[in-house]
């Protein structure tokens, strides 16, 4: 790139490329440019080297190393038990799903031919004929049932146990037909089933020391807390997919390692690098970067029931001394879009636009604070290294308490055991949402009455009236008017202060093409080990 | 008393030139613990630059941190910590080992066994586990983790001393002592000490190195110093993103430990003769 | 003298057995104290208590903690390890190629830094108050005040990043030359030297130059002794017992303490299995590591202690 434009960054190259996928046309990246202070010259070049980019014939061949951040003993190769982004991306790449979703969010037929219903509580699934298992045996619908049904099963410990309830009834019809009964109407159905735990496994798989799955690659060694080596499916279903032919999967859990070993050529990818290496990698050529902005967020949660979050002066104090824009541009250094206190991420249609975020404003602050009689007083914030950035964020909130009065005392607590000692527990925390692909299983997971995770203790009956009134709902302009309203509750009555989604920048080396955004995440949805190749 | 010329030897309590200098930069850095807090130019917890790992300016003498704070005002809050605690906690387990150590090896059968063996087996404990359970049973508190670091490091502090005694409590002289009928703990003071304390005391520099950059681990397990307050060891864990760039923020906190251990080391190394060998006296 | 020998090796072996005892109720006691079990880290965030409630049955959880420990100790006296909870893997599958690794890890920077540190060491003593022992003592302690995932990093940087001459991680399976070997551990050894060596170099040269104090070592003076022969006949001996108990607690180090050293270069090592185990709450696995440890170490001062008795014939 031309080093005269200092402040263009490998980001802003990103979002370009992004642009130019979500087709924006060439006018409108020149304006966009343009705004951004360049001139239309320079901006050409940029554009061209991005389309190139994109338009490159995909090359067959090649062995690719990859690096996550998180790995342990518990890794796992049971789809069910998935947790970490490590055993997602393993997942992606020996298994299948039902359906996927596509990078704009829209749902696409994987295994499934179609799912259909007609009163949204029926559902009718028909599978693709002709795909087999790394075994050599054939995809049938018992596959399917077994895999579903697993996640009833508690035995299993199924991450997404709470999601599945809602199957009461899951019977084969034919070979390749099966009906899912629902205990309500949900419309969401297919988007659930494209789930990473949703993968299907052949029928009464029990040992997942190695991989029998339907998907691109054939599972050859697997160390849990070590290491994964695939090899290209020779038979895999899809046309001429996978590129690579072998792909090495592994942790690098110290973020400084994780980018050096891209630079020195050990790796070609390194998920989620630290905002902070961004200056590092901006003079390197040989390295491009890929963003994704999806959902996850860290939030403050005041709980409800507990002192002080009892007195709604105060979580209104909270939401104000928030300084969106300092966490945005001082701890996350600008990779993170501002969040106005709502779970549903601006990339989803359902994403209530009316809904400003609450501005940084300590005045007022000050004033729900005094009117709650809690100046003055010593309050806790736990935070942890477990929920990301969390402890940067917390010392903003505490500085910025510091200035007018309010003393917020930051507990660091160990990220061990985090999720099950504190999380949800002390009376002001913080936590950490991954991206859900429906605002239902948001909504559903963290703010109807029962919900399983309610955060802050928000109950509201009117909340969860609206939340099954929208769920059986197929008329899709109707449901985000509801949506819409469930956002502003939120934002304004439960105890969940979110300031900010959190960007995630996957670097790769720059001969490694075809990684895209994808709205579940990072690393192409942790799917992109099918989907990319390496140039020679 | 012969005294052969591997060293030039000094009488009485003074200092030589280099023992002098270590002594000053303790003092210093002591000096910085007790009076860092007013001299802090920005609070500490405030981000005060857009930029990050920002280059050493008027404004900031230091550069900046990760997130734009004021490296100088962190590091003389960071003093209190690291000088503080470590001290602390090197003083009770040198102390506790070198006396547990001294009496085993006097005192021999089934008490040295029994001692060694505790000792041997909380030294096989990881201490992270050890860190980790004392978080959850005790809670975090600064007392709570000069305690924990000062368990953590007493077991080869005994290993050590005991080594050194065991070889002193065969030598003719304390044979004698005790043939005279000396109590235990005469023999532990005056005879078995002043021969040991020349290694002790370098074991107490080394430790002293050792719990200062431990320090650092178990504050991140969520033990002791809480943010906004960080040790230096926890500044340079913070800031290691900035050492592709040699950011001042790696860089300074860095230097501060190395100057504060060095100088204990320094000042242990060439205290006065009289302290230090007093078995040649 | 050799009798006394096996009879101290005996006796050890006997206390070791006690002392693995006690340590592995230490370490159940501890990870019982622990918020948490290993049903709630494994679903994490979607531990909602019913979920908690059927993981815990169907992994025999709800046993009484002490009988999983009786039946865990009695397995692991018929010689079976046992079964991870976190993945239902035989632990002695999980651990014996990294603890393989481990060794191999120990062993080269044992052979490495040792021979280094005792020479400088007793170097430094030999000419006390140089300024070659200025210089050794300064930099011994100004290399272990750097932290070690400071040394690594920039180890990588230098030499992988920049260089280009190493690989950034060391993937020990890999190996298949000599040559290979020294490209995949030159970095990690490097770094754990710098952080054992420095007690090594420190204890041994306090501890000869103590010896070098002693009346019977001025008398070899006196007769004329070469102060070359004096260090290594008269001094050495005597301070031996202090400096192979330096090393034995240095080498300790190498199995269970180079979590940072494994996390940088990514090196499939023991002590990261046992922080693993250690987060997921994993009983059999966090006994079986800690076991190890405790074996490893009580060997290495055992060793210490024999070798200090036969250099000292005032203790034999």
């Amino acid at each position: 790139m031309d080093k005269k434009f200092l402040n263009w960054t490998k980001a802003d190259d990103a979002m370009v490329e992004n642009a130019i996928r979500r087709g924006a046309n060439r006018r409108e990246l020149l304006q966009m440019l343009m705004l951004g202070g360049m001139t239309a010259m320079a901006g050409g070049s940029i554009i061209g080297r991005s389309t190139a980019a994109l338009a490159a014939a995909p090359v067959s061949g090649g062995s690719l190393k990859a690096a996550g951040w998180s790995s342990s003993t518990a890794d796992t190769l049971d789809p069910a038990k998935a947790s970490l982004s490590t055993d997602y991306v393993r997942c992606c790449a020996f298994y299948n799903r039902l359906t996927l979703l596509d990078q704009n969010g829209a749902t696409q037929m994987e295994l499934a031919e179609s799912v259909n219903s007609s009163d949204a509580k029926v559902w009718t699934v028909k599978l693709r004929s002709g795909v087999t298992f790394h075994d050599g045996k054939k995809l049938t619908s018992a596959d399917v049932v077994y895999s579903l049904n697993r996640h009833l099963d508690p035995a299993v410990g199924s991450k997404v146990n709470s999601i599945a309830k809602q199957m009461t009834d899951i019977k084969a019809v034919d070979d390749l037909t099966l009906n899912i009964t629902l205990a309500n109407a949900n419309a969401d159905l297919p988007t659930i089933l494209a789930m990473h735990h949703f993968m299907i496994i052949a029928d009464g798989t029990k040992d997942f020391s190695k991989a029998n799955g339907t998907g691109a690659f054939v599972c050859e060694n697997f160390e849990p807390g070590v290491r994964s080596i695939a090899v290209k499916n020779k038979n895999y279903w899809k046309e001429s997919k996978p590129y690579l032919d072998s792909f090495e999967y592994f942790a690098i859990s110290d973020d400084t390692a994780r980018v050096n070993a891209l630079l020195s050529g050990d790796i070609q990818l390194a998920a989620s690098i630290n905002p902070r290496a961004m200056r590092l990698l901006d003079s390197q050529p040989s390295v491009a970067l890929s963003k994704t902005t999806s959902g996850n967020y860290t939030n403050l949660n005041m709980r409800l029931d507990m002192a002080p979050g009892q007195k709604a002066d105060f979580v209104q104090g909270m939401k104000y001394l928030l300084n969106r824009e300092q966490i945005q541009k001082s701890v996350l250094r600008g990779l993170a879009e501002i969040a106005n206190d709502q779970p549903v991420s601006p990339a989803s249609i359902y994403y209530n636009a009316d809904l400003k975020p609450k501005a940084f404003d300590p005045d007022k602050a000050k004033f729900h604070f005094e009117k709650a009689g809690v100046l003055g007083q010593s309050i806790p914030i736990v935070a942890s290294e477990a929920a990301t950035s969390s402890i940067d964020m917390a010392t903003v909130v505490q500085q910025a308490g510091a200035n007018i009065g309010m003393k917020l005392d930051v507990q660091r607590v160990p990220s061990d055991g985090y999720w099950s000692n504190y999380w949800l527990k002390a009376p002001v925390h913080f936590g950490n949402i991954n991206p859900r692909p429906t605002p239902d299983i948001l909504f559903s997971l963290l703010y109807a009455s029962d919900a399983p995770w309610n955060e802050s203790q928000y109950k509201s009956e009117k909340f969860d009236k609206l939340l099954i009134e929208a769920r059986g709902m197929l008329d899709q302009a109707k449901r985000k008017a509801i949506y819409g309203e469930m956002q502003v509750m939120i934002a304004e009555e439960a105890g969940t202060a979110i300031p900010v989604f959190i960007s995630n920048v996957d670097a790769i080396s720059s001969k490694l093409k075809g990684l895209e955004a994808s709205p579940l995440g990072g690393q192409m949805g942790y799917a992109f080990a099918e989907y990319v190749w390496l140039e020679a | 008393m012969a005294h052969f010329a591997l060293s030039p030897r000094r009488f009485g309590y003074r200092f030589n030139v280099v023992g002098m200098i270590g002594f000053a930069i303790i003092l210093f850095w002591a000096l910085i613990a007790i009076f860092g807090p007013f001299l802090t130019p920005y609070p500490i917890g405030e981000i005060v630059d857009f930029d990050y790992f920002g280059a050493m300016s008027s404004k900031f003498w230091m550069g900046t941190d990760y997130l734009g704070r004021d490296m100088f005002s962190r590091i003389l809050m960071g003093a209190r910590y690291t000088v503080g605690i470590s001290l602390a906690a090197v003083m009770i387990s040198c102390v506790t080992g070198v006396v547990l150590g001294m009496s085993a090896a006097v005192i021999g059968g089934w008490f040295d066994t029994a001692l060694s063996r505790f000792l041997d087996a909380l030294n096989s404990i990881p201490s992270k586990l050890f860190g980790l359970v004392v978080v959850a049973a005790i809670g975090s508190s600064i007392p709570v983790l000069i305690f924990t670091l000062a368990v953590i490091y007493t077991p080869g502090c005994y290993r050590f001393a005991r080594a050194l005694a065991v070889n002193i409590n065969t030598m003719d002289f304390v044979t004698v002592a005790r043939a005279r009928g000396e109590r235990i703990g005469y023999l532990i003071c005056s005879e078995i000490f002043p021969n040991i304390v020349g290694p002790v005391l370098a074991d107490f520099g080394l430790r002293f190195v050792f719990i200062v950059l431990l320090l650092s681990g178990l504050s991140f397990l969520g033990l002791g110093v809480q943010p906004p307050n960080a040790d230096w060891g926890a500044l340079v864990r913070e800031n290691i993103g900035g050492l592709p760039f040699g950011a001042p923020a790696v860089m300074f906190p860095s230097l501060a430990i190395a100057s504060l251990t060095i100088s204990v080391n320094l000042l242990i190394d060439n205290l006065p003769q009289k302290i230090r060998d007093r078995s040649v006296v | 003298m050799n009798t006394q020998i096996l009879s101290l090796v005996f006796k050890r072996l006997l206390v070791a057995i006690v002392t693995l005892l006690i340590v592995s109720f230490a370490v159940f006691f501890a990870t019982e104290m622990l918020p948490g079990d290993v049903a709630e880290i494994l679903l994490g965030q979607a531990a909602t208590p019913e979920a908690v409630a059927g993981l815990r049955t169907a992994m025999h959880l709800n046993d009484p903690a002490i009988l999983r420990f009786i039946r865990w100790l009695y397995g692991l006296a018929t010689g079976d390890l046992g079964i991870s909870y976190a993945n239902n893997m035989p632990i002695s599958h999980l651990i014996g190629g990294r603890f393989v690794n481990s060794l191999k890890l120990a062993a080269v920077t044992a052979l490495f830094s040792v021979p280094i540190a005792l020479t400088l060491g007793i170097t430094a003593a030999m000419l006390r108050g140089s300024l070659y022992d200025r210089i050794v003592t300064t930099i011994t302690i100004a290399v272990i005040s750097v932290p070690e995932f400071m040394v690594a990093t920039s180890a990588v940087l230098i030499f992988a990043v920049y260089l280009k001459w190493l690989p950034a991680l060391s993937f020990a399976n890999e190996v298949h030359s000599f040559g290979e070997l020294l490209r995949v551990f030159a970095m990690p050894v490097i770094t754990l030297s710098f952080v054992i060596s420095a007690q090594m170099i420190r204890m041994t040269r306090a501890a000869v130059v103590e010896t070098l104090n002693t009346p019977y070592v001025e008398m070899a003076l006196l007769k004329g002794a070469s102060r070359r022969r004096m260090v290594l006949k008269h001094a050495l001996p005597n301070a031996l017992g202090p400096i192979v108990n330096a090393i034995a607690l240095s080498l300790s180090y190498l199995l269970g303490g180079v979590i940072i050293v494994e996390t940088i270069f990514n090196y499939p090592g023991i002590a990261k299995l046992m922080v693993d185990a250690v987060a997921t709450r994993d009983l059999p696995l966090i006994q079986t590591c800690a076991m190890i440890f405790c074996l490893a170490y009580l060997f290495l001062i055992t060793l210490a202690d024999i070798i200090a008795i036969l250099s000292n014939p005032r203790l034999r």
